[in-house]
């Protein structure tokens, strides 16, 4: 039940986890996951700190009214919480399309590496 | 109209409402301990929370009293500027969903440590993250619990000792008996207590201004000190640089709260992690936007009024006033009925918070401490959970002790920054590493949550808030340490790693560990099953197959 017995019992059940790292379902997934969040945590990054930083140095500009009173840093502020929104339903979006079959996949090859076409079972997926 | 407040006398509707609600969760704790009898149901609830459950849940275990009365007060105060902290609350949980809520439920088990355990010497690393999480643990349950002796003060009228002992009780209740499994609850009926109260909140309040933000933000501006500079940042922080701080800190702090990443152990596998990441997004961004029409609700329905001056320094009653004055006024029923409420829903918040708090806290100590390091996993199931009993009484008497002794003049706003400025500079560099570095080792691992706790904790210590005779770095003194202790404790794991000699075992760990997080692979996916019996086994539960063996 310790982290130790477990590694070595799941050890033993044959899987070669360094051949499951290099099969090339696994480097897709990978791939895959690289290219889809480091390019959105680069925009979160840059839209948060920017807003951040406005706020720091140019308070006058955050303060500007757009309308009766409604300024340049609530509309960027409030953009921050409907970025968040988006990107949160994105992720789901692609995690249920492209990742989830592709992690199936590398899976699937690791507790099979001859490759034959036998499923693994998931079991009920819970949403 | 001064004294607003009945801050001598006790408020028995406010009770009343406590009573029921303790009841309820109590009830709950009875229901959950005759489920609560090994590891994986004392800790994770025998991963057996939904991906909705569990956003309520984190929801719960999030949104603290410093947010629901804090965050409203900063706004009431400074404007614009408190309403920095609801954004970097919020977008930070971008960081938990890309980056660590699937990977944390595929690859570990009851606590952060486990993540570092599979490829890091197991009694060095384990070690080192079972400090990292009992640092942030400390202060932010210490922060709570002052919290919530001043606020039960301020709103129900019994003594603060008595308010920090009672929340103590309860919290170490739900935790002792019920484990994960009550906190969980106790964290769903309090997010659901919380945004209801909320919301009704703000609509009556929305309905005092024609249900138009923009005419609440205009009179909120006309009842500020300062008109001309409410709507507009630099209130509270005036230098730039400490605002990028606090906005680093929060961003990657979150990452880094054991008790949230906790959670993720408690759902039966990566997409409903994933899911209740969005769900807790969802619930927590509303409410945020209501507490600034609370904040500003304050300033333009009560002026100067929505503060006790220095009682409340900190205008953490500013919502509750409001609640008093919409509803009636003081010594109205509908007054009266209104604070008694708010003051309940602040009670069972910080319950919730608290609770989460001490079982990661607990997990750190029986499960990574005393069970994988000084029995190095040769003790008994039973034993980890006895084990862990007894460390969350210890720990939740500590936290009582210091709270009473450090009394209501504990300033709870620099501790809860410096909960999170530890978590980003220690806990996330640490866990972010060992996930992706293929070369990360044991000893980068040591030094980097070394290097991150003594960096935000020293900062903090010559920071204007603690020392008299502040540090200048930048040219000015930060309150807020994490735009230095952040990349500290990337460059404590960096050094640490290339520093010392290769580990082998770190580097073929890495791949299992890779392979297992990524895919699920012996979480979800049975592997005894699926590699060793010559068919694929039938329906097999969802469950983690590593705690079957």
């Amino acid at each position: 039940m310790a982290a130790t017995t477990d590694r070595d019992s799941s050890s033993a059940s044959g899987v070669d986890w360094d051949a499951a790292a290099k099969s090339p379902e696994f480097q897709e997934l990978l791939r895959k996951r690289r290219s889809f969040v480091v390019p959105v945590l680069g925009f979160v990054f840059v839209w948060y700190f920017g807003f951040i930083a406005l706020a720091g140095y140019a308070p006058d500009f955050m303060g500007e009214s757009i309308y009766q009173g409604f300024t340049v840093g609530y509309l960027l502020a409030l953009s921050q919480f409907v970025m968040t929104w988006f990107l949160g339903w994105l992720y789901l979006r692609q995690a249920d399309r492209v990742f989830d079959p592709l992690a199936r996949r590398a899976a699937e090859r690791a507790v099979k590496p001859a490759g034959t076409a036998e499923t693994v079972d998931r079991g009920e997926e819970t949403s | 109209m001064a004294a607003l407040l009945p801050l001598a006398e006790v408020n028995v509707e406010a009770i009343a409402i406590f009573s029921v609600v303790v009841s309820i969760t109590l009830a709950i704790t009875y229901w959950a301990s005759k489920r609560t009898t090994d590891a994986t149901s004392f800790w994770a609830a025998g991963r057996g929370i939904t991906g909705v459950q569990n956003g309520f849940a984190i929801a719960g275990d999030y949104m603290s009293a410093a947010s629901f009365l804090g965050i409203a007060g900063l706004i009431f105060l400074f404007g614009f500027d408190g309403f920095l902290y609801s954004v970097g609350f919020l977008v930070a949980f971008l960081i938990v969903l890309y980056l660590l809520a699937e990977r944390m439920r595929n690859a570990g088990k009851f606590t952060m440590a486990d993540v570092f355990s599979f490829r890091l010497n197991e009694r060095p690393a384990r070690t080192a993250a079972a400090l990292g999480t009992l640092v942030v643990a400390a202060f932010y349950l210490i922060a709570q619990m002052v919290g919530a002796g001043a606020l039960i003060e301020a709103l129900v009228g019994i003594n603060f000792n008595l308010a920090v002992l009672i929340t103590g009780i309860f919290m170490l209740t739900y935790v002792i008996f019920g484990g994960m499994l009550a906190t969980t609850w106790v964290q769903i009926i309090k997010a659901v207590l919380l945004m209801t109260a909320t919301i009704v909140l703000s609509l009556i309040v929305l309905g005092k201004v024609g249900f138009n933000p923009v005419e609440l933000f205009n009179r909120a501006e006309a009842q500020a000190d300062d008109p001309s500079a409410y709507l507009t940042p630099g209130l509270r922080f005036t230098e730039p640089v400490d605002t990028i701080s606090l906005g680093l800190g929060l961003l990657l702090g979150t990452a880094g709260l054991p008790h949230i990443l906790m959670r993720f152990f408690t759902v039966p596998d990566a997409k409903a992690a994933r899911t209740s990441v969005v769900w807790a997004v969802g619930l927590i961004g509303t409410f945020y936007v209501m507490t600034t029409f609370l904040g500003f609700g304050a300033r333009a329905l009560l002026g100067e009024e929505g503060t006790t001056g220095n009682v409340d320094e900190a205008g953490n009653l500013a919502a509750p006033l409001l609640a008093q004055s919409v509803g009636g006024g003081e010594g109205s029923i509908g007054g009266d009925a209104f604070l008694a409420i708010i003051a309940a829903v602040a009670f069972a918040t910080i319950l919730a918070v608290v609770a989460g708090l001490v079982i990661s806290a607990s997990g750190a100590v029986a499960h990574d401490v005393w069970s994988n390091v000084v029995r190095k996993g040769r003790d008994s199931e039973h034993e980890e959970v006895y084990v862990a009993r007894i460390a969350a009484g210890v720990i939740g008497a500590i936290a009582i002790t210091i709270a009473i002794i450090g009394g209501s003049d504990l300033n709870v706003s620099y501790m809860v920054g410096l909960a999170f400025a530890v978590a980003a500079s220690a806990n996330f560099p640490a866990l972010l590493l060992a996930l992706t570095w293929r070369r990360f080792n044991t000893t980068g691992a040591v030094t980097g949550v070394l290097t991150g706790v003594v960096s935000s904790v020293g900062l903090v210590l010559l920071g204007p808030d603690v020392s008299s005779n502040p540090l200048e770095l930048f040219g000015v003194s930060l309150t807020q340490p994490a735009i230095v202790s952040v990349p500290l404790g990337f460059l404590g794991c960096y050094l640490g790693t290339v520093l010392s000699r290769e580990e082998s075992r770190a580097e073929r760990g890495f791949n299992e560990l890779q392979v297992r997080a990524e895919t699920g692979l012996g979480a979800e996916i049975p592997i005894e099953g699926a590699g060793l019996r010559a068919q694929a086994p039938k329906r097999k539960p969802v469950t983690a197959a590593r705690d079957e063996g």
